[in-house]
């Protein structure tokens, strides 16, 4: 048996098999409707109409027109692929379809790509669009709605200003339109978050619970890693809540080896949400479609904790009576010692802070944020993750461009697509 | 001054203290230079009507001396000397002139006389008579501390209100010593394996292994030696070997010795020595600014009661840490002993954990709660337990009082996320159906440790009370009798008595009331907690320049694997001399030597102590917080300390390690270059393909039909038949509203003859380009080398169209509409619009 030694070797033994499987499917006919032949696909080198082509359809989703391919073509001849890329963004299923499947499945707990269009993705897609500084996706008082008419208005109860966008597949290219959520949703500036202070992140991550899952979503959706690796058993302890069974189910090791190590780092930062909730009515609504962010505004006064901070912050106290106890909205980054020093926070940032805004930020202006971006649409356009040195460099190479670029996402995209053009 | 007058006045003034109430560590005042006092766990405005204890009325043997001089000799007699006289207990000797005859069987009187002697009414465990007796001596149960708090609760019993005063704590100072030098159990076992676990799987099988059929827990000699290790530690001092607990049953106690017990005894602490001697000493930083070090035991015992409890018929407090039997220590005879069976695990600072098994009483003693229960028509079931999971359901039997499943008295369970509650009335089934149940919706059922009170009443019915507020209730009109009670069933704990509903789970203490506690009842044992706690003083006296200076944390072993550390609190045992301006930042806890890695939740306390905030009745506390310490040699064992970063100006600033480099990456499993469009993509690009908008509302139809069912990744290699079949169904929708648009269909197939029959419209090349060119270009774009050739798609398609016109009489306009739909759908349901 001959053995294959190396990766390569691999993967050129995998392209081999499935063009046979190609080949094959030609002689299946078209009735099938299987598939056509691909084979030119990996056998021909690309040249640059093929090279337009691929970056049309990685970026907008769709095949490009005689007229655009032929534009497209023209400045990939002229040595300006990136230009070619832009053409390819003004396809207005960039937005409405790439930018919208990739930001939908960050807007629910499910992670489901199959919900409808919401201020949170219509946000991220707005931004893109605009070229605006992608960190205020985390940070900005900032929202996009839909200018077009016949839409319901934008509602803080409902999701129907975006539902109607969606199924009317309105062009979000054209229709999206730049607000502030003080003016949109009233939420007072201070207090607005980007993505984060959305109705949409609020009725997936702040419902019920304790507000935690806002923390590890965003994590998981903009920083690209989940809770799980950045465990840390060695930071203070002081800022796990009550509600934290020190002695799960009687074993003090369960707390001490893994919660723990989650806890301590995540309790403290979540703290900026203590005056936020999702409030509906669980009798009424139980799915929870008609409820609403709300925040406790100076002079606010919860009546369970007699101060502005949300009841949620203090429920099941009796776990551990010595927990933290939430007294205002003030949090701090433990993990900026420790093994969590890797993220490369901003060492300009103060690493504490009230309230969401600047916790957003604290997150957004770290380095790991910016290689999620990058990695995410790399991801996205590439159609794999970065696997190798040379991926690993251009990465590197496209956070540097995203950073000396005023942080405008789009650019990402276009040299993504260029990198993954072929050859 | 007469005994009894002694015994009111202690009763007067404990009544007076107990009125000096603070929220946790009570009253602090000064009792003499070196010395303050605690109220700990005061009772909270308890009954202000005084209850009869409850006691079994018929003595326990006969008495035929002088009558009870006083009233207080006759509690005495009822509490004290007619559980102890008997001759299996205390009588045998004490009752026929051994001194201190406190039982006296001739003369009531006297043996009142003399139990004053041997009694501390204000802290009854803290009796000579109880002390002697959990020491070892005499007891007449297989532990000695269940003899101990049995007679600390008929001492209790007799002392009445005076008990109270049990809660008052003096704080002296502790042993003085450097944190010394110390060795660590490794975290594997393999040392152990070679040396301490063969003579454990040799010697100690017959019990100590859980699939004995005598097994006796801890199950150090389990075959599997990390098993076993993990149970061994607590009986291993490193530091010390002779002091092993492993050595000294051998040597000292005689326990099951397999041969000469000194010679046993040598060869068990060769053993210990030979494993404590390949481990380091884990030396103590000198640049760490370090308070003095203490035991657990060096502490002061800070839980002083303050329970209620006057109505207490069984309590269960797990304290025996070993062997098959819970004790009822409530001192109401006959004691429920509690046989353990199955799976258990006896648990640190006590308690025990039910894995796979129960605890049950005999139905004679379990008796007793039917006696005393009915005779007042109502009762409560206290416990603090740790369920183990919120996913057992049955309910689970948490404290059951039944004859199996479908027959009981009462049952407090667990389903889920809820508590529930189950009585037999006059009102109910036999089963006590209905239970009440704690809302799903609060799911007040915790993973954690929970105080779960469960009372029934005649006036109120049933109630359900969890950490001191009310969860679950009944709108009743008459909660019933207690009338059907059947006096045969067994009460078990962790299980129905048939062992059919499981509660896996923690039992901390188990107490069953004969009546019905008030919510400020449950809210003062709330209070109180569970489990032995100590007050450490830590000494920092040489940092601060002042001899009287102390941190004082209060400590409990928390589990088996854990100790609470909580509010730390500066206290100076001469209030004459508190220091101003005393800075106190960030406190670690050490453990053998070495600071704690995880539970630091003190490190970023900033502090400071001075006479304006300093008070003299309750210290300065420093920190309401609480955290755990993990647990390593064993409380008997493990030494701490404090470490300061900065403490009466001076410095040694904690220098963080930095972060380990990042991990190197790896490099991934190469992929292929294409892939596929997934579902929202295909809808665009057909939508793109034919013009027709994806707002068509068919097409919208179908696609939010199948858009499930297309590909939702891109990944080319996942693509499966199904999917295949979605795009279909969406391709069909589109090719047929481009063809049933005739404006569409006129625009997009210029000069195609869609009146013709099928036969006709496709008859020649050219009228057939005038379907396919359209489709090819919008489909598969032009000049693109990646895409197959036009020629090759024609051929392919033409093939198509002729099997399709192949259609003799049928051939009509209609027909020709269907092929055109069929030729449009095969061009872009295929890999030419699929792949990327």
């Amino acid at each position: 048996m001959k053995m294959i030694s190396n990766n390569k070797q691999i993967a050129r033994s995998y392209r081999e098999r499935i063009r046979t499987k190609k080949k094959l499917s030609l002689k299946i006919g078209l009735l099938c409707l299987a598939t056509l032949s691909v084979s030119s696909l990996f056998s021909v080198s690309a040249g640059p109409r093929e090279q337009a082509k691929r970056i049309h359809d990685r970026l907008a989703g769709v095949p490009p027109s005689e007229t655009v391919l032929n534009s497209m073509e023209a400045s990939i001849i002229a040595n300006d692929a990136n230009a070619a890329a832009y053409t390819a963004m003004e396809h207005s299923d960039f937005y409405r379809t790439t930018l919208k499947n990739m930001a939908t499945p960050w807007t629910n707990e499910a992670q489901t790509v199959f919900a409808p269009l919401n201020d949170y993705s219509a946000t991220f897609i707005g931004i893109v669009r605009d070229d605006t500084d992608i960190r205020e996706m985390l940070t900005g008082n900032i929202i996009y709605t839909g200018n077009e008419s016949g839409l319901p208005s934008y509602s803080n109860t409902n999701n129907n200003h975006y539902q109607s966008m969606d199924d009317n597949f309105s062009d979000l290219k054209v229709v999206l339109q730049e607000g502030t959520q003080t003016s949109v949703t009233g939420l007072e500036a201070e207090a607005t978050a980007g993505v984060l202070t959305t109705r949409a992140a609020a009725k997936a991550f702040l419902i019920d619970g304790t507000n935690r899952a806002q923390f590890r979503f965003t994590l998981i959706n903009h920083l690209c890693g989940d809770l799980e690796p950045l465990k840390d058993i060695s930071r203070a302890a002081d800022r796990i809540r009550q509600d934290v069974s020190r002695s799960p189910g009687g074993d003090s090791r369960i707390f001490n080896n893994s919660c723990y190590g989650c806890h301590a780092g995540m309790d403290p930062m979540i703290q900026s949400f203590a005056y936020y909730n999702y409030e509906y009515d669980v009798a009424t609504d139980p799915d929870a479609e008609n409820g609403q962010l709300v925040y406790n505004s100076q002079g606010a006064t919860d009546a369970t904790t007699g101060t502005r901070v949300q009841a949620k912050y203090h429920i099941n106290g009796a776990n551990f009576p010595y927990g933290y106890i939430t007294e205002n909205d003030n949090w701090n980054n433990y993990w900026r010692q420790g093994q969590n020093a890797n993220i490369g926070w901003d060492d300009s940032l103060p690493g504490s802070g009230n309230g969401a805004k600047s916790m957003g930020r604290e997150l957004a202006y770290s380095a790991k944020f910016s290689q999620c971006q990058v990695e995410k649409v790399f991801e996205n356009v590439c159609l794999r993750k970065p696997g190798n040195d040379a991926d690993r460099t251009q990465v590197s190479t496209m956070i540097d461009s995203l950073m000396t670029n005023s942080f405008q996402l789009k650019r990402t995209f276009a040299e993504s697509a260029v990198y993954c053009m072929g050859e | 001054m007469t005994n009894s007058t002694v015994n009111s006045m202690i009763k007067q003034t404990t009544k007076f203290a107990a009125t000096l109430c603070f929220s946790r560590l009570a009253s602090l005042s000064l009792l003499a230079s070196l010395s303050l006092v605690f109220l700990s766990a005061c009772s909270k405005g308890g009954a202000e009507i005084e209850d009869n204890p409850s006691q079994e009325t018929t003595p326990t043997s006969g008495y035929a001396g002088p009558a009870a001089s006083t009233d207080d000799v006759q509690s005495f007699k009822i509490s004290v000397w007619d559980n102890l006289s008997p001759s299996n207990r205390c009588g045998q000797c004490h009752g026929i002139g051994q001194l201190p005859d406190f039982v006296n069987l001739e003369d009531i009187n006297d043996a009142y006389g003399e139990a004053n002697k041997i009694i501390d009414l204000s802290s009854p465990k803290d009796s000579l008579m109880v002390t002697k007796v959990a020491a070892g001596h005499n007891c007449w149960l297989s532990s000695d501390s269940a003899c101990g708090d049995t007679i600390t609760s008929y001492i209790t019993a007799w002392a009445g209100d005076a008990a109270e005063s049990s809660a008052t704590i003096v704080l002296e100072e502790p042993p003085i010593k450097d944190p010394g030098d110390s060795k660590t159990f490794p975290s594997d076992s393999d040392l152990f394996a070679q040396t301490i676990h063969p003579i454990l799987t040799a010697r100690c099988v017959n019990c100590h292994i859980e699939s004995s059929p005598s097994s006796v827990s801890p199950f150090f000699a389990a075959t599997d030696p990390d098993a076993a290790y993990e149970a061994a530690k607590a009986k291993i001092d490193l530091d010390t070997p002779a002091n092993s607990r492993f050595v000294i049953r051998l040597l000292e106690e005689q326990h099951n010795c397999w041969g000469d017990c000194p010679a046993n005894a040598a060869e068990m602490q060769t053993a210990i020595e030979n494993f404590a001697e390949d481990i380091a000493l884990t030396e103590v930083d000198p640049n760490l600014l370090k308070s003095k070090a203490l035991l657990l035991t060096d502490g002061i015992v800070a839980s002083g009661g303050g329970r209620y409890e006057p109505n207490a018929i069984a309590v269960w407090n797990f304290k025996t840490g070993s062997g098959n039997v819970a004790f009822d220590t409530s001192g109401v005879e006959p004691a429920i002993n509690l046989t353990l069976s199955g799976s258990y695990n006896w648990v640190g600072g006590w308690g025990v954990q039910i894995v796979d098994g129960k605890a049950q009483g005999s139905t004679g003693s379990s008796k007793k709660i039917h006696d005393q229960i009915t005779s007042t028509g109502e009762y409560s079931i206290e416990a603090w337990v740790v369920p183990s999971n919120v996913t057992q359901e049955g309910p689970a039997g948490i404290v059951s009082y039944s004859a199996g499943t479908l027959d009981r008295n009462f049952t407090l369970g667990q389903t889920l996320y809820n508590y529930n509650f189950s009585n037999r009335s006059s009102e109910t089934d036999q089963n006590g159906g209905p239970f009440i149940s704690t809302p799903d919706a609060d799911e007040v059922l915790q993973t954690s440790l929970q105080h779960v009170v469960a009372t029934f009443s005649p006036t109120d019915g049933k109630k359900v009370f969890v950490n001191g507020i009310l969860v679950a209730s009944e709108d009743v009109e008459t909660g019933g009798t207690l009338i059907d009670w059947n006096d045969t069933y067994a009460f078990v704990l962790g299980n129905e008595a048939d062992g059919s509903r499981l509660f896996a789970g923690t039992f901390r203490m188990v107490v069953i009331h004969n009546r019905a506690l008030t919510q400020e009842q449950i809210v003062q044992n709330f209070d109180v907690g569970v489990g032995e706690k100590f007050f450490l003083l830590f000494s920092i006296s040489h940092l601060v320049n002042d001899a009287d200076s102390f941190v004082m944390y209060e400590v409990s072993q928390f589990d088996s694997y854990g100790y609470l550390f909580s509010e730390p609190t500066y206290v100076n045992l001469n209030s004459a001399t508190i220091p101003d301006n005393l800075d106190i930042e960030k406190i670690r806890i050490a453990i053998n030597g070495k600071e704690a890695i995880t539970g630091q939740a003190f490190k970023n306390l900033i502090s400071t102590v001075g006479s304006s905030t300093y008070s003299s009745d309750t210290g300065q506390l420093l920190s309401r917080l609480g955290t755990v310490i993990n647990l390593e040699k064993g409380p008997s064992s493990d030494e701490f300390f404090l470490t300061f970063e900065k403490i009466n100006g001076q410095e040694n600033i904690f220098v963080e390690p930095p972060p380990p480099p990042p991990a190197i990456p790896v490099d991934l499993d190469e992929r292929p270059e294409i892939g596929l469009r997934n579902f929202a993509e295909i809808n665009a690009t057909m939508s793109k393909i034919t013009g027709i908008p994806m707002n068509n509302v068919d097409v919208q139809t179908t696609y939010n039909t199948v858009k499930q069912q297309m590909p939702t990744l891109t990944d080319i290699d996942i693509f499966v038949s199904s999917q295949q079949m979605g795009i279909t169904q969406l391709s069909i929708e589109y090719c047929s509203a481009l063809v049933e648009d005739s404006s569409a269909k006129a625009s997009y197939f210029s000069g195609f003859d869609f009146t013709s029959g099928a036969n006709v419209a496709f008859d020649s090349t050219a009228k057939r380009d005038q379907i396919l060119d359209p489709l090819l270009l919008n489909a598969m774009g032009s000049n693109l080398s990646s895409q197959p050739t036009d020629v090759d798609v024609k051929t392919e398609l033409n093939s198509l169209i002729d099997k399709l016109t192949t259609c003799g009489a049928s051939c009509d306009a209609e027909k020709t509409n269907t092929v055109v739909k069929a030729v449009c759908a095969a061009t872009i349901a295929n890999a030419t619009m699929l792949v990327q």
